[in-house]
């Protein structure tokens, strides 16, 4: 029975935290989202090389360190509490795919330009009519003898206007949905980076008109890929709500109005109580969907709890980081309203992932179709 | 990070479930599927089989009595006896063994040891708490119950309510004022008093729901004897606020397995309804699997915390709201279910509760909208979610404390109040 993190686990969260306080603070975060191509290429390559985060989880044969998937869950939060402008997610959450749906050959030739951080990668799946990209796909793919064609619109694609690599969801001619792998430069591909809610976190519209794509795999069900983006994603929300925490207190503990402090106020002091009651129950519940991912992925078998475990965590972490974003800007007054204040960077993300593959009420009609309600 | 408990614990498991199938009646389902009447002389005879299988007692020592378990065996037993919906004693014993018991074996002397814990094993001696009063609920260190010395014994004088299991027992554990003068938390001693005696009255209070759990305790010339203090004189502050933490206990793992049962109840009645295909009837549903699975999850990290040592601390702040509020939501959640039919409740009844009703209950309305009214009582008893809030707060994040206006004698206090 060790249901934490065990200690080399968090000896690597503190240096982490600590690298990204130090190479990319807030002020760093604004510079390079607001660049064109919406992260910072040094950071990133310091990310790659220095700490070799995109290869933790990914096989030590394809250039990678061979953790399990709580590493990861330990880099999105942290990334989540610094709101690290940086490809981690998207590059992340497509090596999985790539891991799970991907032949050997597939494996081969991109996983290791994943692991060594010069391959960005990124899952295209969700569409203007599909949240999670993965049931009612408009975006088809036609196959002529060995040539494979897409044609669809996808949306909201991570770090989509610069990725070398796109992971698009289609149905094809039998019907049956896969991933494809579809190049940046491929021809018929146009995209367009999005002027989007969440300012750190880059995303784009890409078209594909008769765009040349290789099947990654077999036909397969994506669903068990979007719990496991659900799994990372309550985890980065976590960080987040812990962020926005952090910042209300330190203002709450510092801010003096009527001669005392605001947070000697009930008023102020019990919403800041709450934010903590949220996240807690939401940091339990990630850090549960972590390790139902990290025992199916080492054993490489698919146990029934992710299935719920997943839609739940999202859904918590989502409630606790809106409520914990939004009374921050509260609890900070006047100031958090302002552009130049950082809580509304973390307003905007906690809405963004909130919503993003399903808002919690999407998530909780998911989870009750598995209890079987 | 793994969620397997220890073999050894495993192996105490399988012990625990071999007593529990070889001692229950056959067919058992819980004491809500008993008839009423037959629930005390059954609670009465189950302690008893308790008592003689060493399972009364699990966190004492041996050499007192106790069985000595270690933390994860008593989680263990305690998580076998929320499954099978066995009582784990009498009502009196979550005061006797489980608050004053434990509080003598680390704050008692040897002669208070050995005077009370085998009377309060045995079932001798029935134990209640007499903390809140009237003027002292939340600022609990207001007490104006008062102790005077008097020819080698304390006089007692005082009103205590909100007393559970109060007219079941024949001793109270009491604060009391020993010196007005001290300020608030200093002035306090804890004392044992027997209550059957003229000076002690108790009355019955009627709780919305219906019942008479707990009751006022009037002290008029009370006495004990002078050496009936736990701790020092003047300092039962401390002596109190121990006890408070054996309440925190064990139940980091069992409050999800009692929520789960109340929650597969609640499903039931959802189905039974017709309505689980309404969307805000299923979003409410799933939301309460969540949080029934978050108490599971954070009971996971509190054994684990337990298990390397950290004793219960204030984070068990959190647990007390997450908890209190459910319990609010999921019984608000079944007179929705219930709709119109909550209105003329039929079926059976509880019998009284203050959490939920006792395991093997029907299913029925009436139990349902016992437990909504009870619900309310949640966040208020064990420290309201306003003084959780503040222990969070000022604990937990080192949010500054608001400007006391109570500091300075408490003889002066009083008498600012008028």
């Amino acid at each position: 029975m060790h249901f934490a993190y065990d200690t080399d686990q968090d000896d690597f969260r503190s240096s982490l935290r600590r690298f990204l306080a130090d190479k990319a603070p807030l002020s760093a975060v604004r510079t390079a989202a607001e660049s064109e191509r919406g992260y910072d290429a040094d950071l990133w390559k310091q990310m790659s090389t220095q700490l070799g985060l995109p290869g933790l989880h990914l096989p030590e044969e394809h250039g990678g360190s061979g953790t399990g998937l709580l590493e990861p869950a330990i880099v999105m939060e942290e990334t989540g509490r610094a709101l690290t402008a940086s490809p981690y997610a998207a590059c992340l959450l497509a090596s999985l795919a790539v891991l799970r749906y991907g032949t050997s050959e597939a494996q081969a030739e991109l996983l290791p330009g994943i692991a060594a951080g010069d391959t960005i990668a990124t899952l295209a799946m969700t569409e203007p009519a599909s949240a999670a990209g993965v049931a009612g796909l408009r975006t088809t793919a036609l196959s002529r003898g060995d040539d494979v064609t897409l044609t669809g619109v996808k949306t909201l694609v991570e770090h989509g206007h610069t990725a070398d690599v796109l992971l698009v969801s289609a149905t094809g001619g039998d019907g049956g949905t896969r991933l494809y792998v579809v190049r940046g430069d491929a021809a018929g591909l146009t995209r367009t980076r999005l002027q989007a809610l969440d300012l750190t976190r880059p995303v784009a519209e890409v078209r594909l008109d008769a765009t040349p794509a290789v099947p990654l795999g077999e036909v397969a069900d994506l669903a068990p890929l979007v719990d496991l983006w659900c799994t990372l994603l309550a985890a980065e929300m976590v960080g987040g709500t812990a962020a926005c925490l952090d910042m209300a207190v330190a203002y709450a503990k510092d801010r003096h109005q009527f001669n005392r402090p605001i947070g000697s106020f009930q008023a102020v002091k019990h919403r800041c109580a709450e934010m903590l009651v949220a996240l807690d129950g939401a940091r339990a519940a990630a850090q549960y969907a972590a390790f139902a991912a990290d025992q199916a992925f080492t054993s490489g078998q698919d146990g029934p709890e992710l299935e719920t475990v997943a839609p739940l965590a999202k859904a918590e972490a989502s409630e606790a980081y809106t409520f914990a974003a939004g009374w921050t800007i509260q609890v900070l007054g006047g100031i958090g309203f302002t552009w130049e204040q950082d809580a509304h960077l973390y307003f905007r993300r906690a809405w963004a992932d909130s919503a993003l593959l399903g808002t919690p009420a999407a998530q909780r009609a998911r989870l009750a179709d598995r209890l079987g309600l | 990070m793994d969620v397997d408990y220890p073999p050894q614990a495993e192996d105490f498991r399988r012990r625990v479930r071999a007593f529990l199938s070889e001692q229950l009646p056959a067919g058992w389902a819980g004491m809500g599927a008993l008839p009423e009447k037959e629930r005390e002389q059954f609670r009465e005879q189950w302690r008893r089989t308790l008592a003689e299988h060493q399972m009364l007692a699990v966190s004492w020592p041996k050499e007192y009595g106790g069985a000595g378990l270690s933390l994860v065996e008593q989680v263990v037993l305690a998580e076998e006896f929320a499954l099978a919906g066995a009582p784990q004693g009498s009502e009196n014993d979550t005061f006797g063994i489980g608050m004053l018991g434990n509080t003598l074996i680390h704050l008692g002397t040897e002669e208070q040891k050995q005077r009370y814990l085998p009377k309060i094993l045995s079932g001798e001696q029935r134990w209640c708490q007499g903390y809140s009063e009237p003027d002292a609920g939340s600022d609990l260190a207001g007490i104006r119950t008062s102790a005077v010395l008097d020819g080698g014994e304390w006089v007692i004088n005082g009103q205590k309510t909100w007393t559970s299991a109060g007219h079941l027992a024949d001793h109270i554990f009491v604060l009391a004022r020993t010196n007005p003068d001290a300020p608030k938390h200093r002035g306090i001693t804890f004392l044992l008093v027997p209550m059957d005696q003229p000076g002690v009255e108790v009355r019955p209070i009627r709780n919305m729901a219906g019942y008479s759990l707990f009751n006022e305790v009037f002290l008029t010339d009370a006495r004990t004897g002078a050496g009936e203090v736990v701790g020092a004189v003047d300092d039962g502050w401390r002596t109190a606020m121990a006890l408070l933490g054996f309440e925190r206990g064990v139940t980091a793992t069992t409050d999800a397995i009692r929520f789960r049962a109340e929650l597969d109840r609640l499903f039931a009645l959802a189905r039974e309804r017709g309505v689980t295909s309404d969307a805000r009837i299923r979003d409410r549903l799933a939301w309460c699997h969540s949080r029934v699975e978050v108490m599971r999850f954070r009971g996971l990290q509190a054994l684990t915390r337990s298990l390397s040592g950290q004793p219960p601390g204030p984070e068990s702040a959190i647990s007390k709201i997450i908890w209190s509020e459910y319990a609010q939501a999921y019984t608000e959640l079944a007179m929705e279910i219930l709709g119109a039919e909550a209105l003329a409740p039929t079926g059976q009844a509880t019998g009284g509760l203050l959490q939920m009703p006792e395991a093997g209950t029907e299913n029925s309305p009436l139990s349902w909208v016992e437990t909504f009214l009870a619900a309310r009582a949640g966040t208020i008893y064990a420290g309201s979610s306003q003084v959780q809030r503040n222990i969070i707060g000022e604990v937990l994040l080192g949010l500054p404390k608001e400007p006391r206006l109570d500091s300075g004698p408490f003889r002066e206090l009083t008498r600012k109040r008028g």
